[in-house]
């Protein structure tokens, strides 16, 4: 009797908290609160933007609102004089740059750790710890010149070994982090790897301020790669052996950097306490103490009490108009650099044909989708870029304008004739969608518009939903679907736009065109050159259409009136202006 | 006694080693694992990572693997915190114990005494508010009445911290971090004690209202003992014996955390840790929680099983 209450009672234990994952949302899309992840540990950036807020609407919102009226800001915010708070969803404490699973973990890095080379606004590459660098003609050779007098912040010397170091470490057999550095091959990389060499051959270390590194392949995206944060070799390679990198996890929570903060405490689920950094190369951040606050919650009760001075939104007319209405806070317009698309199965005889694609985006109404009902927090994407990379162009891109004739016109060109019951049908087979996505406000939205523009056109639509993002992409691997909804993780380089196809999930676009042009502009570091490539990739994508471009999101930024000096880099977040800012 | 003991330890051990396989199971067997959400991972480095974290292996080996470390004290490291998953219990399973525990109490506390009363004064006009008023804060949904609170309390009237558990950046020590902490806990526990308070206190007062009707009341009564006494030392003590049945299941909601409540109110505790772990599929994390609740329902339920013995010399074990 007692055993069998039990067994019950477990098993009711387990099903209740399978369900209530249901409400979970884990997706990395999901990720929102607070700066933009730092995406993969490592990968920052290589990008030229410009920010034009006359292509990028957000919402109602169109350039940086100032706040009205600053004496309506909370107490507990005014008495703030040398401290600032800004709301994190969830950092869980390894702060050790290239060994982190989350990109909230990332967001605290970039403060405690300087990188070699950073990004400037426009997202052009910039010195940071390194003063200069140049790049050999058969693009392959990088050679970093690194500044004098570079210290941690226990004041050790920062030289050309911790650089050398830190690469050497990732390509260790038993590192298990997500840094893109490994992708790079760099020369002899394999080798190490392997355990057949003691050092990696292509990194070579000339003199205590200049270091060199040697790649297989040349790849644009090196420079901002290897150019991230670096790691002390006297403290994180003190027990340093080949293989061994567990000691490495005891120091998740001890870092020890260069950057502008230092960590002062951390309390797990509760806050991330910074301190200034006298040892920083660009002299002590302004205010001496910041503050992440984890906020897995909503985020309003803490603005609207002054708890924390920075958070961020859905771009939608609501938000913004009750922002506006606080009059203490600024507000910055802000388009994340990621777009969100529908993954197609080639693999089914329907989809391979390109008019049958082109029919589903022409029959979508993607404007009452994605930025009606979203409350214009979006907009259209057709492109694999977002709105603020420096490579996004419209020029010679299809907008897709809602068209159910079109659509209709394009499905019997390909032969899908209605048939009984208003489906279409070709050689007896009906056309059937099976669509997937993971439970979410706009999966529901996206459901119930398709299901009518489908039924118009004569496509059988079948949806299925997913509690959560695992389970979704689990489902994709299976192949038992038609078209997938998914969003970018943030995208840096415009070659990370088109990772997916190339070595990612989508196998089955097989275009030599694509490949070509894909190489060709990673073969150079010219950004005019890149650009020009670019273009022609997106025009062809435009119209070939192995996934379903969808949307943009759009996000505000909502800051206490009193911090000056504030901006938001779309790839580095808060880290750039950060140890500028001040309270006035 | 002790035989009985002996037994039912044995049969604790064999539960325990069944449930942790049913759920290791259950756990390996939910579609998508760590790797497959990390969507910037190409094909090929996310077969190197399941090899190194043995993801690739047969559920039944990385079941003994776990089981084999588990009986040597170690329960892994969290894949997503980076943590050894003891130390993650040790950051958070507090706090959550902390809110439980004060909420249990209140509840358990008021769902007396408001029993008590409208058993006694079945039918008047208080029982009849009373049970009308808990009612209604049973059937409103946690997560509205809290944010409903946090909206009057904490962002229009100020009264209260809107959450978290401590103030932000706050360097108080002693005894100003524990009124900091009592301010920070008044929301959750309020909402924690009117959401359990309703089932409770019917409980109690369909008790009372039974023992009240029985023979040794009318016996106290007709002895000419003080109404008082009659109520509290003869009906109250048997109406609360089936309730000791109830303490035992308390044990393991006491450390288990709730998700809803920790969510709402920014709580650091372990019900958000959990509910974020399974989105990821942290499988030590997810299965050294889930085994930690397992010891405690098996223990709990032994714990109530004597406790019964102990006030009710009637039951033999």
């Amino acid at each position: 009797m007692r055993k069998s209450t039990f067994v019950l009672s477990s098993l009711f234990l387990t099903a209740s908290l399978l369900l209530s994952a249901c409400s979970d949302n884990s997706s990395p899309e999901a990720a929102s609160t607070g700066t933009p992840a730092s995406s993969a540990p490592g990968a920052s950036t290589n990008s030229a933007a410009t920010l034009s807020p006359e292509v990028v609407p957000a919402g109602a919102l169109n350039e940086p609102f100032t706040a009205t009226d600053l004496a309506k800001l909370p107490a507990a915010a005014q008495k703030r004089t040398d401290t600032i708070i800004v709301g994190l969803t969830d950092p869980s404490g390894a702060f050790t740059p290239y060994f982190q699973e989350s990109g909230y973990d990332g967001n605290v890095s970039s403060l405690l750790y300087a990188s070699l080379v950073t990004v400037d606004d426009k997202g052009v590459p910039t010195p940071e710890l390194a003063e200069s660098w140049e790049v050999s003609d058969d693009q392959l050779t990088y050679t970093f010149h690194l500044r004098k007098d570079l210290k941690f912040s226990d004041g050790s010397p920062l030289t050309a070994e911790d650089v050398a170091f830190t690469w050497t470490l990732q390509y260790d057999k038993a590192y298990d982090g997500g840094s893109s550095l490994p992708s790079l091959k760099v020369k002899g990389g394999e080798a190490y790897k392997a355990g057949t060499a003691k050092t990696v051959e292509g990194i070579r270390i000339i003199d205590p301020q200049t270091l060199s590194v040697t790649l297989e392949q040349p790849n644009a995206t090196a420079l901002v790669t290897l150019g991230s944060n670096v790691l002390s070799k006297a403290y994180y390679g003190k027990d340093y052996k080949f293989g061994q990198l567990e000691y490495i996890k005891k120091l998740h929570e001890k870092p020890l950097g260069d950057g502008p903060y230092t960590l002062e405490k951390f309390i797990p689920g509760q806050e991330v306490r910074l301190i200034a950094n006298p040892n920083y190369f660009k002299g002590k951040p302004k205010t001496e103490h910041f503050i992440y606050k984890t906020t897995s919650g909503d985020a309003w009760q803490f603005l609207e009490t002054g708890e924390v001075d920075y958070a961020s939104f859905p771009a939608t007319e609501e938000n913004i108009t009750k922002l506006k209405e606080l009059g203490y806070v600024n507000i910055l317009p802000y388009t994340p650099s990621t777009y969100g698309y529908m993954q197609v199965n080639l693999k089914h005889e329907q989809l391979k044909d390109k008019r049958v694609r082109q029919a589903i985006v022409y029959g979508l109404d993607r404007q009452s989708i994605y930025v009606d009902a979203a409350e214009g927090a979006g907009a259209i994407a057709n492109i694999p870029a977002s709105p603020i990379s420096w490579s996004y162009t419209e020029e010679g891109i299809n907008p897709y304008k809602y068209d159910p004739e079109q659509a209709k016109k394009l499905l019997d060109e390909a032969g899908w004739t209605v048939g009984a019951g208003g489906i279409r049908e070709k050689d007896g087979k009906p056309l059937s969608i099976h669509y997937l996505a993971s439970k979410s406000k706009s999966s529901d939205i996206f459901i119930a518009v398709a299901k009518e523009n489908f039924a118009a056109l004569g496509i059988d639509f079948q949806p299925e939903i997913f509690a959560d993002f695992n389970s979704l992409v689990s489902k994709t691997e299976s192949g038992d679907y038609d078209l997938v909804s998914f969003s970018t993780s943030m995208l840096t380089d415009p070659a990370d736009g088109f990772m997916q196809f190339f070595d990612g999930e989508i196998t089955d676009y097989d275009n030599p065109k694509f490949t070509e042009l894909y190489n060709k502009a990673l073969a150079t570091t010219d950004i005019e050159q890149r650009k020009a490539v670019y273009k022609e990739l997106y025009q062809l994508f435009n119209d070939e259409l192995p996934v379903i471009f969808t949307n943009y999101k759009k996000t505000v930024y909502a800051y206490n009136g009193r911090i000056e000096n504030l901006s938001v880099s779309p790839f580095i977040g808060l880290a750039g202006s950060l140890p500028n800012w001040t309270l006035k | 006694m002790s035989t009985y003991l002996t037994k039912r330890m044995l049969y604790m051990l064999i539960i325990l080693f069944a449930a942790s396989l049913l759920i290791f199971c259950l756990y390996a067997l939910t579609p998508g694992d760590f790797i497959t959400g990390n969507i910037k991972l190409t094909a090929e480095r996310k077969a190197e990572l399941r090899e190194i974290y043995g993801l690739n292996k047969p559920v039944l080996e990385r079941y003994w693997t776990w089981m084999s470390n588990a009986f040597h004290g170690d329960f892994g490291y969290s894949l997503a915190q980076q943590k050894p998953v003891l130390q993650l219990f040790g950051d958070y399973i507090w706090n959550s114990f902390l809110l439980a525990a004060v909420s249990t109490f209140l509840t358990w506390l008021i769902a007396v005494i408001i029993g008590v009363i409208s058993a006694y004064k079945q039918y008047s006009w208080f029982d009849t508010l009373v049970m009308i008023a808990i009612f209604a804060a049973m059937s409103l949904p946690s997560f509205f009445i809290g944010l409903f609170l946090i909206k009057i309390m904490a962002v229009d009237l100020k009264w209260l911290p809107p959450g978290g558990m401590t103030t932000t950046g706050s360097t108080a020590a002693g005894f100003a971090y524990f009124k900091e902490v009592v301010q920070h806990m008044t929301l959750p526990v309020i909402v924690m004690t009117l959401l359990g308070l309703g089932s409770l206190t019917r409980y109690f007062r369909s008790n009372m209202i039974d023992v009240l009707k029985q023979d040794y009341i009318r016996t106290a009564r007709a002895k000419g003992l003080k109404e008082r006494k009659v109520l509290f030392s003869h009906a109250l003590r048997n109406a609360l014996l089936p309730a000791i049945t109830l303490v035992g299941f308390e044990l393991p909601a006491l450390f288990g955390g709730s998700i809803i409540i920790e969510q709402i109110f920014n709580w650091p505790g372990i019900g958000q840790l959990y509910m974020k772990s399974f989105g990821l599929r942290d499988y030590p994390l997810l299965m050294g929680f889930t085994m930690f609740l397992a010891i405690l329902t098996v223990i709990g339920t032994l714990l109530s099983d004597i406790l019964y013995r102990v006030a009710d010399p009637r039951v033999r074990l």
